[in-house]
């Protein structure tokens, strides 16, 4: 039914990652006592220095073929790595697209050309890509892009406006999903078809990003425009036309992450914090409960990790729905951590918590920021509402 | 701790364990259970096979089995409903007898205390005399032996009460399995029924240990329960459509998928926790949130199916109600939360992350 094929009883990782997970707790532990980077929650933060520091110790890319650069470990290497950067809310936005999205989708649809240029990039933090996905009119609904390409010589002309775009006033280059041929007037006609993705870098005469300002006052989004911007051939991305399949076949990994559930876990070792050695009540139960969903959700998404695995003897099976369980769980989990410690620490989070590093203590300053950016994690990366439909249709079958 | 049965030789097992509860449990004789309390030709076909004494070893006439082999059998019987004690009798009596180097007797047998309660143990010149307050004891009528643990100068010592001899008050959870109190007024038993409690018996771990059957029985029931739920949705029509077709619908179904899969991985988690120093994190965890799904998503499962799934003659309700009640047995949600909650605090701050991150695979 769900997990049938994934033992959770013999589910441990190896020891080798024991060495992995310690090597990085230092390295985080060394990065944070020095105050070279400082925790920031509800989004993740552009670091380039730091993405680079990650870089050298191989940390980046560390799943790819060591062709690229990589270093051909298991997911489950990649997995620790990614879970201790998350408890302490380093600051991984400068490679977190290019080693979550645009490696793997190089490494299976990319040509030669684009994996040989952009892979070693990634894995030394020298190139950060973002994702031109969402539009003013395509959200949820991502087949109803209205950017498009048009053939010229040697290339494509891309014209439109993508939204929502995170780092892309950073970023060296972006995935835009575009309309390569347009849908015509057959209502009937499948919307899925004609799409594809392009490279385009963000130095390209006729691209221009201008910043959206977030919920808690930071520039993470952008709004970017293309004007008849010109993408060689060589940019495009796997098959012209193939752009759905291409952006929707690796969601699995990409769904059930830690990062669908530990957005807000530093909240919750502070509010322990808070409350070590204490005996209310209401703080044991309510702490206890939140301990255990964690580890329910972290074991669903070790599960995955592990079964899609191939250095791991994984069978590889489609999880695809137990995937979307893990984002529609986990990202409610993320609030429940910060309602509990709401509830439980009565205080009103200063705004200087959402801008001033410093000022106050690390609960307070956390509380403020998971509170206002809480309404994301349930949106971005496949809205409640559209997963659970999906999940609903692999369960009952099409009727 | 026995290796297991091998992949193969497990999923034998529970194939057979599947076709046995297939052909022997249907709607009639889970509402015969209802008044007769325990299912004893059911029984006598899972003994045939050897299945309450999966985990003794060959030696001991059992089959060697693991805990991880007899959790896939545990959620087998919670996905049936079936009403006989396998969880008392393959996992809790046969765990306490086997560790103290006690042969287990034949026919079901069941473990107390198992709501908190002491029962304290005395030298006597007959041999001993047990004294306690037992409640909620599960299948106690039904059993051949109650394999009781009980507190002694000398330590954890287990007993073997024949509950013939006692004055039973009988009860019975909310599925109607029975679950019965009795009192232990300097209860006399000869030496020979009467042996010390092997390495790692104690009160606490048998606690665990129900806990963890229960939770691994709660996934089973719970998985049935949205299976029926889907077909429900997918055969159900009302305005002209199927009601899976609603999205309202869908979204709850979404809903309960995501119970039964919290629930499968947490309390599969906990089955090679058992024994390790940091059990706790692992088994409480397992309870917790396996009783989360029972209370969420049995609702959720009787919403999708309206009034049908509320009636008598419909088989939602056998597993329903063993899920109210499963999920309070040896602990409920608060109980453990309130527990594992402690101990976190206790740890502290900075030992919450790498306590959940311990455990690995050597």
């Amino acid at each position: 039914m769900l997990f049938d094929n994934v033992d959770f009883a013999d589910l441990e990782l190896p020891a080798s990652t024991r060495v992995l997970r310690a090597e990085v707790r230092a390295f985080l532990r060394e990065e944070l006592d020095s105050g070279r980077i400082q925790p920031r929650l509800g989004h993740t933060e552009f670091d380039l220095a730091f993405t680079r520091r990650v870089a050298a110790h191989g940390w980046i890319g560390m799943t790819w073929p060591k062709q690229y650069g990589g270093q051909e470990r298991s997911y489950l290497d990649r997995f620790v790595v990614t879970e201790e950067m998350l408890a302490v809310a380093a600051p991984c936005a400068a490679h977190w697209f290019g080693d979550r999205q645009t490696g793997p989708s190089l490494l299976r649809y990319g040509s030669e050309y684009q994996r040989t240029r952009f892979l070693p990039a990634i894995v030394r933090g020298e190139a950060a890509f973002a994702l031109g996905m969402s539009e003013p009119g395509a959200g949820s609904d991502l087949a109803a892009v209205k950017t498009r390409a048009e053939k010229v010589d040697g290339g494509w002309r891309v014209t439109g406006q993508k939204v929502w775009t995170s780092w892309a006033h950073k970023a060296d280059a972006f995935f835009v999903l575009c309309r390569t041929t347009p849908l015509g007037d057959d209502q009937k006609a499948d919307r899925h078809a004609g799409l594809s993705q392009l490279i385009v870098e963000m130095k390209s005469e006729g691209v221009t990003v201008r910043p959206i300002n977030f919920l808690n006052g930071r520039h993470q989004f952008n709004e970017v425009w293309l004007d008849n911007v010109l993408v060689p051939d060589a940019m495009v991305v796997g098959e012209i036309d193939s752009g759905w399949k291409q952006v929707t076949s690796e969601l699995a990994l990409e769904r059930s992450g830690p990062e669908r559930f530990m957005t807000t876990f530093p909240l919750l070792i502070e509010l322990v914090r808070r409350f070590e050695k204490s005996d209310d009540a209401r703080a044991l139960e309510a702490i206890g409960r939140l301990v255990a969903r964690f580890q329910a959700l972290r074991r669903m998404s070790l599960g995955i990790a592990l079964a899609l695995d191939p250095a791991s003897g994984g069978h590889g099976r489609d999880l695809a729905t137990e995937a979307s369980l893990v984002k529609d769980m986990g990202t409610l989990y993320e609030r429940e951590i910060v309602e509990a410690a709401r509830l439980l620490v009565s205080i009103e989070p200063d705004a200087s918590a959402l801008t001033d590093e410093d000022s106050l203590a690390a609960f307070e300053r956390y509380l403020a920021q998971t509170i206002v950016c809480a309404p994301v994690a349930t949106i971005r990366g496949g809205t409640t509402e559209v997963l659970r439909t999906i999940i609903a249709r692999r369960l009952t079958g099409k009727l | 701790m026995n290796q297991g049965i091998g992949n193969e030789q497990r999923a034998m097992l529970v194939e057979t364990a599947t076709r046995i509860f297939a052909t022997e449990i249907d709607h009639a004789r889970l509402q015969t259970a209802k008044t007769a309390g325990i299912d004893r030709a059911l029984w006598q076909v899972l003994a045939d096979t050897g299945i309450p004494r999966l985990m003794l070893p060959e030696e001991a006439g059992g089959i060697g089995g693991s805990l991880a082999d007899l959790a896939a059998l545990l959620h087998l019987a919670g996905r049936a409903a079936a009403p006989v004690p396998i969880a008392e009798t393959a996992l809790l009596a046969a765990w306490m007898l086997d560790t103290s180097g006690v042969p287990m007797p034949e026919g079901p047998l069941t473990v107390a205390p198992v709501s908190g309660e002491t029962v304290l143990a005395v030298r006597a010149p007959e041999g001993w005399r047990l004294n306690g307050r037992l409640r909620r004891v599960p299948w106690a009528a039904a059993s051949e032996a109650i394999v009781l643990l009980a507190e002694s100068t000398e330590g954890w010592v287990i007993a073997l009460v024949d509950p013939r001899t006692l004055a039973l008050r009988p009860g019975a959870n909310l599925a109607r399995e029975p679950r019965d109190d009795f009192d232990l007024v300097d209860h006399p038993l000869p030496a020979e029924r009467v042996f010390p409690a092997g390495p790692g018996v104690s009160a606490r771990a048998l606690r665990m240990r129900g806990a963890l059957a229960r939770a691994l029985m709660i996934t089973g029931a719970l998985e049935r329960a949205l299976e029926l739920a889907i077909e429900h949705a997918r055969t159900r029509v009302q305005f002209g459509r199927k009601i899976g077709a609603f999205q309202a619908i869908q979204h709850e179904l979404a809903r309960l998928a995501g119970e039964v899969a919290a629930a499968r991985a947490a309390s599969g988690s906990a089955v090679n926790a058992l024994g390790r120093d940091d059990a706790l994190i692992a088994v409480a965890s397992a309870k917790i949130r396996a009783s989360e799904a029972a209370g969420v998503g049995s609702m959720i499962a009787h919403q999708v199916h309206g009034a049908i799934g509320a009636t008598d003659e419909y088989g939602l309700h056998h597993l329903s109600l063993r899920l109210w009640a499963w999920r309070d047995e040896f602990g409920n949600e608060a109980a453990w939360s309130t527990e594992l909650g402690r101990s976190v605090l206790r740890s502290g701050a900075d030992s919450l992350w790498p306590s959940l991150t311990a455990a690995t695979r050597d």
